[in-house]
Order: structure tokens, then sequence, then C-alpha cells
């Protein structure tokens, strides 16, 4: 059980062809996002009582609405999918920062 | 006969070979096409190089649990799972560098990037060097990885992901762009105080292991993987392994940052960072098996990590890789 990898087995399953067989594999996402603003969920107890907190961000750049993947953690903090090394305390923040970062999906602009 | 894996600044022989590597990775064809891939556009063939993008990617859009939202924690990122999973990729990485090098003495370099926080200037640092890894720019300019379109052989992005995540094809070159102000990117980057205090942490509880993460083990729960992975603590700020992805920005900002190869350096030393706690705490990981499936699975010391080694590679069985890799220097 506590066995490390062993070398030769790396180097097989490291293997081009190994790795592209399990990568096609990885079933692409169920993209929920093509069905309209992403959900988020918050539930707490306090004092007895159950809270139920749900956040959706409807956006639009230039008019047209966003697919954005913003998630809000417990302590509100909000994060986007594209980019995975991000934090925001605000929504307008994360837009801002997609827009810089994906050139090519926000043409346009200045 | 474990390899031994140096700082790039001073083994010329490692960053030389990483360099030239990386170039024969990304020419090599892996066999594998975009369609195969289920990569949207014209079918292309998809390079060994590309394949580590694409594997980045698709762990990162995959919830653990299977019925989790891959927003809350995902197969790579934003929970335990994030070090080992890394770990996993980096060591694939490096046993196919050895293979198209033909030299099985092969060690991934790593970049000590709290050395150049210290500096307090990083974007002049060695490792922007012209003889290194090239500087900013969009497209990059300058190094190994510029972007020539007349050479046909030129450093080329060829998939990247939208802002959802979704893989794409394109054809352009590398993008940097350092220092930028939030919230688009970081304008400092981590110092080696910072990775000192990560490495520090003390919960202040009886059980050792909690050092390294805690209930409920996600994307900030008290322990050294959240400050190092650099969602904790949380002030507005990011931290450690985040901020140096903000700070390059660029193609380092996206899920598909392994495009950029100063990933692999910059991961080889998170990695050394978590080997240097490793030294100074035991072997130890959290959440054990005792945590409910139905919230924890594939973030759980015996779970399988998202890797074509299946149930050979769990946080467990990689925690020690000495027989494969050790570091000359520890922080
Ligand atoms: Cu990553």
């Amino acid at each position: 059980m506590d066995r490390a990898i062993e070398p030769t087995e790396l180097t097989a399953a490291a293997a081009p062809e190994r790795l592209g067989e399990y990568l096609a594999g990885l079933a692409p996402p169920h993209t929920h996002h093509d069905h309209g603003p992403a959900k988020t969920v918050r539930t707490t107890e306090f004092e007895g009582h159950r809270i139920v907190v749900t956040t959706t961000y409807e956006v639009t750049v230039d008019g047209k609405p966003l697919n954005v993947q913003l998630h809000v953690d417990d302590d509100g903090t909000l994060s986007c999918h594209g980019l995975p090394s991000y934090q925001f305390a605000s929504a307008l923040d994360s837009i801002r920062a997609l827009i810089a970062n994906f050139p090519e999906d926000f043409e346009g602009g200045e | 006969m474990a390899v031994v894996r140096k700082n790039i600044l001073t083994d010329a022989t490692a960053r030389d070979d990483y360099v030239r590597g990386v170039g024969l990775l990304k020419r090599e064809p892996s066999g594998h096409t975009t369609a195969e891939l289920g990569i949207p556009g014209p079918t292309n063939p998809v390079s060994t190089y590309d394949l580590f993008v694409v594997w980045h990617i698709r762990a990162m859009m995959k919830p653990v649990p299977p019925s989790g939202d891959h927003r809350v924690r995902n197969a790579a990122h934003r929970g335990p799972i994030f070090l080992p999973w890394h770990r996993v990729m980096l060591a694939a990485l490096e046993a196919n560098l050895q293979r198209v090098l033909q030299k099985p003495q092969f060690a991934l370099p790593y970049w000590d990037w709290a050395a150049d926080g210290e500096l307090g200037a990083p974007a002049g640092a060695k490792i922007w060097k012209d003889t290194y890894m090239g500087g900013q720019g969009d497209p990059v300019a300058d190094g190994p990885f510029r972007y020539d379109p007349a050479d046909p052989d030129t450093f080329t992005i060829r998939l990247r992901s939208d802002s959802n995540g979704k893989i794409l094809q394109t054809e352009r070159g590398l993008r940097r762009i350092f220092g930028q102000g939030p919230p688009i990117g970081s304008p400092t980057m981590p110092t080696s105080t910072e990775q000192k205090e990560a490495l520090a942490f003390d919960p202040g509880t009886a059980d050792p292991v909690d050092r390294y993460d805690s209930s409920p083990f996600h994307v900030s729960s008290e322990g050294f993987r959240s400050r190092l992975e650099g969602f904790a603590p949380r002030n507005n700020k990011p931290h450690l392994h985040n901020q140096v992805h903000m700070w390059v920005g660029g193609d380092m900002g996206p899920a598909h940052s392994p495009n950029d190869p100063v990933f692999f350096l910059h991961h080889c030393n998170v990695d050394r960072i978590w080997e240097g706690w490793m030294d100074r705490y035991g072997r130890l990981y959290a959440p054990d098996m005792s945590f409910p499936a139905a919230v924890y699975e594939g973030h759980r010391i015996d779970d399988p990590i998202v890797s074509p080694l299946g149930p050979s590679a769990t946080p467990r069985k990689v925690m020690d890789m000495s027989t494969l890799y050790v570091y000359d220097v520890k922080p």
C-alpha cells in the first residue's frame, strides 16, 4: 500500500500514446455554463436556523451575455474558473480580469 | 538511481537540456489528434508537450467527487490534492524529457522564485534573460521560446482555454505580461519571509497532520497546502504559488498555463517547498479515508490521482518520490 511509484510504471504511463489515450477518455465536463448563469448555493446553520443563500451573476459585456463560471465561497470570496489562481472581492473586478487575460475572447474595446 | 533536481540558475546543463527537451516535445507528434481529445475545430495532431496542457485543463474541469462542483474543489486545485496531482504531472513530464533527450539522468530544474521576490525588481531577474526563459512580451520576443512567424519550428501556442475552461485551438506566440496591478495580475512576487511563514504554519492542534490541511479541506481551509497554493490567508492578496502565476501574467493566468515552459520550473519549486515541509514534519497528508467519499473523494490519501497511473498513484504513494528524484537543496 505504501509502495512508491515504480520508475518503469511511471515511464509507461507517461508515454505519449498512453497519456493521450487516457486524456481522450477524460470525459469533457458537462457544460452547465451552456445553460444560463452559474449558480452558487451556500448553506449553513445558525442558532438552530437553516440558512440558504443562492447567488447567480448575470453579466453582459458590450451588451452580449457572458456565460461566466463565477463562484462564491462561504466567506464571500469570488473565483472564476477560467483563472484558477485568482480570487476576487468584487464581481466587477473578476470581469475586468477576464477581459484583460482573455483578449481573444473580448474583441473590440480600446 | 534517483535524479537530482537543481536550481536552474546554478545548473547550465539542466537549463540547456530543459530548453532543448521542451523543443523536442513540442515538435513530437503524440499520435493523438484534437478530434480524439474532444477539442473543437479542425482535426490537427497534438504534440506530446501539448498533452500536458490538455491534462491540466481537463483535471481542472473535473469535479471531485464526481457528483461535486469543480468550482469548489477539482482534481488538481483548490484542495489537498493540489500538491500530489502536480507532483505526478511533473514526474510524467520529466520522464518524457529523459526519453527525448536520451538522458536518463536528466532532472527537471526548479525556479526559486522567492529569491527573486526578495530582489524587489523581479522583472530584471536572471531567469528572464535571453539565455534562460526570455522575458515578457505579447508575443515573447527573446529567449528560446520567442515567436518568429517566419520560422516553422518557432515556439507556438496551439491549444488554449477560454474564460470558462473550454479548450480551443489557436496559433500564436507565447504571452507574458509581468507585474500587472490588481485585479489583472500581481505587482509583486512572493518573498522568502512568506515562504517561511507557510512552512512554519502551526494550527495549534494536537494532531500533527492538521498542519498540512484541515476540515473542510476546501480552497482556503487552514493549513500549509492552502498557504502554498496561495489562497490563504485571505486578505485580498494572492500568495506564493498563485501570486507567481499572477505576476508572470499572459499565458500563466488561464487554465492553459502549462503552455509557458516556466510553469514546470515554477511547480518544481512548489514541489520542492512541499518536500521541505515533509522534512520538517514527516510524510503526513490529510484527509485520510475516514472522511466521506460523497464530499471528499479525489482528495483523500488513498484516492487515485487523476492521471494515467490510475490507482498506482495516490497521495500516499507519491509522498515519497526518492526512488525517482531528490532535490539538491530544500527550503
Ligand atoms: Cu495547476
